[in-house]
């Protein structure tokens, strides 16, 4: 070996040091590129007699400062942050718009019972039962409107889904071209091909916040990577698909469907945790479902509640009052997986139970069982119909085969069908459809109620505009009395009759001792004296009675909903308080984990980053080497010249 | 030693800017609103207990403008009876000068015609109507006149007993509106307990009073039928000629007197003195009654009964002002000359006073009820105002911006984002490069 070779080979180890310096500042820009570093050791000695001469340097390597323990933490912290991102875009929007009065179910729906109030004070006004009417239509258009863009973000996140598992299929596609490169250029383990390596962790990392995978790597360089809980994403040099659409239990709702050959495998959502993906799921799961149910619930048990009530009414005819709202059905979606043809039929038979919770009724071979989705409890039943929740499951029609399974709603879409049914100021039913009153030759004290109707489906109202029978009540001693059809009031034919009577207690006359009822209640109450009588008829041309709409403007404070815990509002803020709590969880979390990819990322770039004053030093150390080297070169050839000087 | 990549510097600093800009502008939109809470997710237990506190006030003010509406019906219906009360003091006053003797049938009857009209008048007052031509008091039957004149002096209700409600607090609701079968017929006549008439046949010149009720619990006793006829009896053998009379129980037909069948004719037990008490009461002597009676009740007689005049004396019933008016003109309009006529003229005229002053006290005592509601509505109405503005406070409390508070801690989250822009600048300024 000679000095030139030693200069030579230290020409090259600077140079080497100077490209690797140079790339690295070129590159201390881009996003996943691992800082460089030129490799370099000492050539093998020559052995001589006097011992061993060091032959100079030699370039081993360039190897990235890469740490697969930082790697891997940045992945998860950041697959974590877009989960949250993701999560906090959607709930946002929900707690904006809950934010907008403009929006919000409050204000509309404190004007409607002001407007049934008005109607209270007024029952024969017609501006005020127009007013009514315009309000009836503006609440209505309120719950149509907030369940229509809760459905716009359904539908969004369905769009998401696809465009994600799109951008997925295109990364992973990418990741196995990578893996196929990387096999076929590195022939040596010793000397990766350190910028599609780079490149590989770039994408790994874009496909890491889309979706969180794991990954195994192979001896030839290339990485297996899986989704969920061990499906294949990419094989080495191969890619499998996923897609995104209409999933079996609910079609509404797009799931995920991992593409094996000809076969699309439906994907549990629930183990894909983190990411964009998981984001997705999760926000539709966690908050849309169930903004979209509470606020349903509420239209359900709103119309519902009102329409009772309204029905026990008469209107401005004299007609008994006909439903108010449009009542909401219970929404059913068979799976398309069932092999039965079973049709379920589901009904809300006591709204004041509902939950609000979506619920899967499976048939499991000779068991139905219901489980309620909001906390996952199930019960198994033997027989259909049952009634869950306020809810009437039966079959209707079909038969239904082992694992068959239904996806039952009975709010989904109650915000989205409510609506006014009553256009006729007069069918605003303000008044109670009976009327109670004291003969004037009473010499008695005792005094009649106005009545309650509880039961308009009663043979009392079944003629239009009249009371069948007609009530004459005789007294015929001061603690008797008994009961007349007053329909010949000149001869009045005995229904029941030797009540007792306690005067100084209430005395309700309905249902009698004898059983006898008639849909309505009244009572008595005070002394009375013997032939004193009391009539209770058909509230005929009752247009100032305001008793029934007293009592629809009572629903408003009413506890009717969730087995009478919460009235309209109440169940109406428990939704802004669970989006406003889970907004600010997120919000909150988001905050701490863009803290916690910062700091993951300072450690992480604290190896592999590339620090531009270093750079500047090696520059200036390399150059130096390379002046060195160059030295050395000089100092040889010097050396040869000494020697032909000689000649 | 640990190594900063330039791009992570670069990096935290872009993002501390940013963070530090969040807040400032965060802090400048709460200013600019005066809203702490901006989103539900600001403060969630505050957001939706703001909307429970919202809801309460928009209750509270509801029932504010209820209670205009209560105090609009109520007004209306107190200025209608009013009117009615200042109608029948009228009509009573005219009734007291029709009794005091002075004046000739003609003149009677003169007063009768001025009297017919306002029989009408009062009658118009009965079927008032609100500012929507809503009938007052018809009960349930707004649109249903509620009284008519069926016959000369038989005037029908057509309304019903039911009375409007209006919910002027969380827990009260007030009638608004009072039927008129209360306010017009149910009425009792005579003295409340008790009601005297002379018989129409009677040719003496007794005139009885409305007598009172001495132990309304004798009055209100099982036993008491209720139903008497006093009858007088004349010897005018004697010098002066002595009056006896004798009190009969209708339902019996016995003598209270005697306690056996009341004679057909007299002469009776108890002797006549004018303006003497007839008590329904034994009194031994004369009475020969074997048992104890008494019934809690007395009046008087003034003048001279012959014989066979009869007083009855039966238990009030409801009798409406429309029939007590119109009992009064057809007395004065039947008015002529003689102490019989004088006496029937007399007797009428006390029938028609004592009613009146039925009347009127039934009137006032709903005039008062509706006061009592007026006054009830305007505390209602207060209470509801300062609840609003205890709503508007905690609201207030919950949502609005502590200015002082939001203010300095702007100026410090300037402070911060411009020390962290400067330092910003400066830092990226540092570079080797600089220098080779």
């Amino acid at each position: 070996m000679s000095i030139f070779q030693i200069g030579v080979s230290g020409l090259n180890a600077a140079q080497a040091g100077l490209l690797v310096t140079s790339h690295n500042i070129t590159n201390a820009n881009r996003d996943g590129f691992h800082r460089q570093e030129a490799i370099t050791e000492t050539r093998v000695p020559m052995r001589t007699g006097a011992g061993f001469f060091g032959q100079g340097v030699a370039v081993e390597t360039v190897r990235r400062a890469y740490s697969q323990f930082l790697d891997n933490a940045l992945l998860q912290a950041e697959t974590q942050a877009s989960y949250l991102d993701t999560y906090g875009a959607q709930i946002r929007q929900i707690d904006n718009m809950l934010a907008d009065p403009n929006a919000g179910l409050s204000p509309t729906l404190q004007a409607f019972f002001s407007g049934v109030q008005d109607v209270a004070s007024n029952p024969s006004s017609a501006p005020s039962r127009q007013q009514l009417i315009s309000l009836t239509q503006g609440l209505v258009a309120r719950f149509q409107s907030f369940d229509a863009r809760l459905s716009e973000m359904r539908t969004s996140v369905n769009r998401q889904l696809s465009d994600v598992t799109a951008e997925i299929n295109t990364l992973s596609g990418e990741i196995a071209n990578v893996n196929d490169q990387i096999i076929r250029l590195q022939g040596d383990p010793g000397k990766p091909p350190n910028d599609l390596l780079d490149q590989r962790d770039a994408l790994l990392s874009e496909l890491n916040k889309l979706v969180r995978v794991s990954t195994v790597g192979l001896s030839d360089g290339s990485i297996n990577v899986f989704i969920g809980n061990g499906q294949t994403l990419v094989l080495g040099t191969k890619s499998f698909e996923l897609a995104a659409g209409p999933s079996a239990e609910n079609q509404q709702d797009y799931g995920l469907f991992y593409i094996s050959g000809s076969n699309r495998i439906a994907l549990s959502t629930d183990n894909l945790q983190g990411g964009t993906l998981g984001g997705l799921f999760d926000f539709r799961r966690q908050s849309l479902d169930p903004a979209q149910n509470q606020l349903g619930l509420v239209a359900t048990v709103l119309a519902q509640t009102f329409n009772d009530q309204h029905e026990l009414g008469m209107d401005l005819d004299g007609v008994l009052g006909e439903a108010f709202f449009d009542v909401p059905l219970a929404n059913v979606i068979g799976n398309q997986a069932n092999s039965g043809d079973a049709v379920l039929a589901a009904d809300n038979t006591d709204v004041g139970a509902l939950t609000g919770s979506d619920y899967r009724v499976q048939f499991a071979g000779g068991n139905w069982i219901v489980t309620r989705l909001s906390d996952n409890t199930s019960s198994s039943y033997a027989t259909l119909p049952q009634t869950i929740d306020g809810v009437e499951l039966s079959v209707v029609s079909g038969t239904v085969a082992a694992g068959d399974s239904f996806l039952v709603q009975p709010t989904r879409n109650g915000a989205r069908d409510i609506d006014g049914l009553i256009s006729d100021t007069a069918k605003i039913a303000a008044a109670v459809p009976i009327r109670a009153g004291a003969d004037l030759d009473n010499t008695g004290k005792a005094t009649i109620s106005p009545g309650v109707v509880v039961d308009t489906d009663n043979a009392a109202f079944a003629t239009a505009g009249a009371l069948t029978p007609p009530i004459l009540i005789r007294f015929t001693s001061a603690t008797q009395y008994s009961i007349y059809d007053n329909t010949n009031s000149a001869s009045p034919a005995l229904i029941e009759g030797g009540i007792a009577y306690t005067p100084g207690v209430q005395n309700d006359v309905f249902p009698t001792a004898g059983s006898v009822d008639y849909g309505y209640r009244v009572s008595l109450t005070g002394a009375a004296a013997t032939g004193d009588e009391f009539t209770v008829g058909y509230n005929s041309s009752g247009v100032s009675d305001n008793r029934n709409a007293l009592l629809l403007s009572a629903l408003q404070t009413a506890n009717t909903v969730a087995n009478g815990t919460a009235n309209y509002q109440s169940a109406y803020t428990q939704l802004v308080s669970q989006v406003g709590n889970r907004a600010r969880q997120i919000d909150v979390q988001s905050k701490a984990q863009d803290t916690l990819v910062t700091q993951t990322r300072e450690a992480q770039q604290s190896l592999s980053g590339v620090n531009l004053d270093e750079e500047a030093a090696n520059l200036i150390r390399f150059q130096q080497a390379y002046q060195a080297s160059g030295k050395v070169l000089q100092i040889a050839n010097s050396l040869f010249a000494s020697i032909l000087e000689l000649q | 030693m640990i190594r900063f990549s330039t791009k992570t510097v670069f990096e935290q600093g872009v993002f501390n800017l940013q963070r530090s800009q969040a807040d400032v502008f965060r802090t400048q939109d709460q200013i600019s609103t005066g809203r702490r809470v901006r989103t539900p997710s600001d403060d969630p237990v505050t957001a939706a207990r703001a909307l429970e506190v919202e809801q309460s006030r928009a209750i509270s003010k509801q029932y504010q403008r209820n209670n205009d509406s209560a105090q609009a019906a109520l007004s209306a219906s107190e200025n209608a009876i009013s009117n009615a009360i200042a109608l029948l003091q009228d009509v009573r006053t005219v009734a007291v000068n029709a009794g005091n003797g002075a004046l000739s049938s003609n003149e009677l009857k003169s007063l009768a015609a001025e009297l017919r009209g306002r029989y009408q008048e009062l009658l118009g007052i009965a079927n008032s109507t609100d500012g929507n031509g809503l009938y007052l008091f018809s009960g349930y039957q707004g649109t249903t006149r509620p009284f008519s004149e069926t016959t000369p002096g038989s005037v029908a209700y057509a309304g019903d007993q039911g009375s409007r409600l209006i919910r002027i607090s969380a827990s009260r609701e007030i009638p608004s509106s009072d039927p008129g079968s209360d306010i017009f017929q149910r009425i009792k006549n005579g003295n409340g307990t008790f009601v005297t008439e002379a018989g129409e046949d009677n040719t003496g010149s007794g005139v009885i009073g409305p007598g009172t009720v001495s132990s309304p619990i004798a009055w209100d006793d099982d036993a008491n039928p209720r139903d008497f006829t006093v009858r007088f009896h004349v010897d005018s053998t004697m010098i002066p000629p002595v009056t006896t009379y004798d009190i009969v129980d209708n339902l019996s037909g016995d003598s209270l007197l005697t306690g056996t069948a009341a004679a057909a004719s007299g002469p009776y037990l108890r002797p006549y003195t004018e303006d003497g008490t007839i008590a329904l009461r034994r009194q031994v002597p004369p009475d020969t009654n074997a048992s104890d009676f008494d019934y809690g009740a007395e009046f008087t007689i003034k003048g001279s009964p012959a014989t066979d005049d009869q007083f009855t004396i039966q238990a009030s019933r409801n009798e409406d002002v429309f029939t007590t008016l119109y009992n009064l003109i057809e007395t004065l309009e039947s008015a002529s000359s003689g102490a019989a006529a004088n006496a029937r003229l007399a007797n009428g005229i006390n029938t028609a006073l004592s009613n009146f002053d039925r009347d009127i006290d039934n009137l006032l005592r709903v005039q008062v009820g509706i006061g009592v509601r007026l006054r009830e509505s305007d505390d209602a109405y207060t209470s509801q105002e300062d609840l609003v503005g205890q709503y508007d406070e905690t609201l207030s409390d919950l949502r609005d911006l502590d200015y002082a508070k939001a203010i300095s801690d702007l100026a410090r989250q300037q402070l911060t984002y411009e020390a962290a822009q400067k330092t910003f600048a400066q830092v990226q300024t540092l570079s080797l490069f600089q220098y080779i």
